[in-house]
């Protein structure tokens, strides 16, 4: 499995933790094109705080790195790597390589 | 409460929007619509009555709050400054009146006890010692704020420290604080939402009343069919066996709390019941069952059995068994019965049991802890009923006592527990507090009698409710609850003997009674067709002239209190 598969799985893992506060409705999908942020849908404020720590928490949990996705570097970002589970998924593999010098 | 549910209101001095979320998503019953008051205005919202958020007439209120930010006193304990006690508990007594100040705004108040980050070491090793540890004095402020809230009964203080040790490791999660303003981890909110919907079941009368167990790898260890009740597994010096000691005495400390015990067993009923006369480390002994069914049937018929034999519904059952199959086969064919997912593992059992969401109850009566007892006494009538050839004798040699009283402080916390949980012999399944029971029976026009009932093999407790609205010259019956335990014992007839005599006296020239069918009142119905009044089918009332008088048979000894 490569990097990107694993980062996908962890962040699935989170999603899973966040939808069960959601309604039906508005529970986001398992897939990379999903949008967490858009002005017509995805997550509000509240869901995309809980999505991130819950992210951070099973990175840690299942990757064994610690990681800080909410930072000036992310919020500043041109692109923000909170557009999409896909965006966020690359962001985070990024944040690994860094890390990890890999 | 709704068809569609409860509607809840959350206060809280953090983002509780969380709570809410689990609270409304969730798929256990029942369904809950959470709104949440305005961030950190606590004791505005408690104050004033007339803001948006209370125009919703929530059914119940969560008001959570930080101890640092509601006690300002406590804000300078944690930061190890000076402050007398008597001051702390003064402004933890003017909160406690802040809360007591909505009890009459909503149903059920639930209020989460205050705790404390646990990574905030305080003093140390003299964080417990009196007058200057900051986990001393959340203590006594928690103790305190309980004490206060006594004064309500319709206000819940809840163990949040149990949530925070569940949940372990990281549940004051400073990112969550400094991101959203949200005070604890997710898995936090979520174990007090599995805890105010238990409360909410309970508070409904749904809680679980008979726990139907398995016996071999259940109770005991091994097959007492096969290897005979000398070789099962319990007691010794062996940590199996220590832990199905210990899963007895968990399940014999829940028959002291009110909750019943039933076995079914798929086994040679002789064989089972020497394993449990015999042992010399049964913890459980027959006389702790209200009834059995050991036998090669199906477990499913045999559990509908059981519980029409102790006239109880389904949805008051809870079943244990060690088999994933025979649990699926009841999930599946009596989906009221609740089956709990069961460790395989043995060391398991105990955690398991008193980890349960289904035995909660808003008050804990009298006639609770003596249930166990009350039901021996029932099983020792029918045992008498089968000497005694027609139901008459019987009923005659029972020597039935009645007493009745009008409702009173001392009957109002049972008598609002009654109301509040009996589904069968129920007429209009009205349900209230405590304090909207005495309010209603305290109406010039109102008037409600409770009935305690004891015969020769024992006393049965406060059993039954009648109520009566008078309007003009007609007398509505609103309330006629009978617990379970002694229906078919003619207390049905002392009641509207009672009522009847009441609006004779009163110069009234009929009592109406309107059946409001449920899911669960059938048997109501079926007694009010034989009671003699006429059915009125255009309104599905029931109707009694007063012309006549009712009888009830010389043997029933009616004592007015």
């Amino acid at each position: 499995m490569t990097m990107k598969e694993r980062v996908n799985l962890v962040i699935f893992m989170a999603v899973d933790e966040v939808n069960q506060m959601l309604p039906k409705e508005k529970r986001l999908k398992k897939s990379e094109d999903s949008v967490l942020l858009s002005p017509v849908g995805g997550l509000d404020s509240l869901g995309l705080v809980n999505l991130i720590v819950a992210t951070e928490e099973k990175v840690k949990e299942e990757l064994g790195v610690i990681l800080t996705l909410a930072d000036e570097r992310s919020i500043s970002a041109q692109n923000s790597p909170f557009k999409t589970i896909g965006t966020l998924a690359d962001y985070i593999a990024l944040l690994l390589e860094e890390k990890t010098g890999g | 409460m709704d068809s569609k549910g409860y509607k809840c209101l959350l206060i809280s001095d953090f983002t509780i929007d969380n709570l809410a979320a689990y609270l409304n998503n969730d798929a256990d019953s029942p369904q809950v619509k959470s709104n949440t008051a305005s961030f950190g205005q606590v004791a505005q919202v408690l104050t004033d009555k007339n803001l948006d958020c209370w125009k919703d007439n929530p059914d119940f209120t969560v008001v959570w709050t930080q101890p640092e930010r509601v006690i300002t006193s406590f804000n300078h304990i944690i930061n190890y400054k000076d402050v007398p006690i008597k001051k702390l508990l003064k402004e933890v007594d003017d909160y406690s009146s802040l809360l007591l100040n909505i009890r009459d705004r909503t149903r059920f108040i639930f209020v989460p006890a205050w705790v404390f980050p646990s990574y905030h070491r305080g003093f140390g090793m003299l964080e417990m010692k009196t007058g200057v540890g900051i986990a001393n004095a959340l203590m006594r402020m928690n103790l305190r704020l309980s004490e206060n809230l006594d004064k309500a009964a319709n206000i819940y203080l809840l163990n949040t420290q149990r949530w925070l040790t569940i949940c372990g490791g990281n549940v004051f999660n400073p990112k969550l604080w400094y991101m959203g303003k949200i005070a604890f981890a997710n898995e936090v909110f979520r174990e007090a939402a599995k805890d105010i919907k238990s409360a909410l079941r309970g508070i409904s009368g749904n809680s679980r009343k008979l726990v139907i167990l398995d016996l071999d790898e259940t109770l005991w260890g091994g097959i007492a069919g096969e290897i005979g009740w000398e070789n099962i597994k319990l007691g010794g010096h062996d940590p199996i066996g220590e832990a199905y000691l210990d899963f007895q005495r968990a399940l014999k400390s829940l028959t002291n709390r009110g909750v019943l015990l039933g076995i079914v067993s798929k086994n040679e009923e002789t064989v089972a019941l020497e394993a449990i006369n015999r042992h010399p480390e049964m913890i459980l002994k027959l006389k702790d069952f209200v009834g059995w069914r050991i036998n090669w049937q199906d477990k499913a018929s045999n559990i509908v059995e059981l519980a029409r034999e102790l006239n109880l519904g389904l949805q008051s059952v809870v079943f244990v068994d060690d088999s994933p199959v025979e649990r699926a086969r009841v999930r599946e064919a009596l989906p009221e019965v609740f089956v709990p997912e069961w460790p395989d593992d043995k060391m398991l059992y105990r955690s398991a049991l008193l980890g349960l969401h289904c035995f909660d109850y808003p008050a804990i009566s009298k006639e609770d802890l003596e249930r166990n007892r009350m039901y021996l006494a029932e099983r020792r009538r029918k045992e008498a009923k089968k000497e005694i050839g027609s139901p008459e004798e019987w009923l005659k040699s029972l020597k039935i006592e009645v007493r009745v009283k009008e409702l009173g402080a001392a009957e109002l916390p049972r008598a609002a527990q009654l109301l509040n949980k009996t589904n069968q012999m129920n007429l209009s399944t009205r349900r209230l507090t405590e304090l909207e029971l005495i309010t209603w029976a305290k109406d010039k026009n109102h008037k409600l009698w409770v009935f305690r009932v004891r015969d020769k093999f024992g006393d049965s407790g406060l059993t039954g409710i009648i109520s009566l609205a008078v309007n003009g010259r007609t007398g509505r019956i609103v309330d006629f609850v009978l617990s379970c335990r002694v229906i078919g014992r003619k207390i049905e007839e002392a009641m509207l003997q009672k009522a009847i005599g009441y609006a004779q006296g009163c110069g009234l020239q009929e009592v109406r009674a309107e059946y409001i069918p449920t899911a669960k009142n059938k048997p109501c119905l079926e007694f009010w067709r034989k009671s003699g009044f006429k059915l009125n089918k255009e309104d599905r009332s029931f109707i009694w002239k007063l012309n006549s008088n009712f009888t009830l048979p010389d043997y029933i000894n009616v004592i007015q209190e």
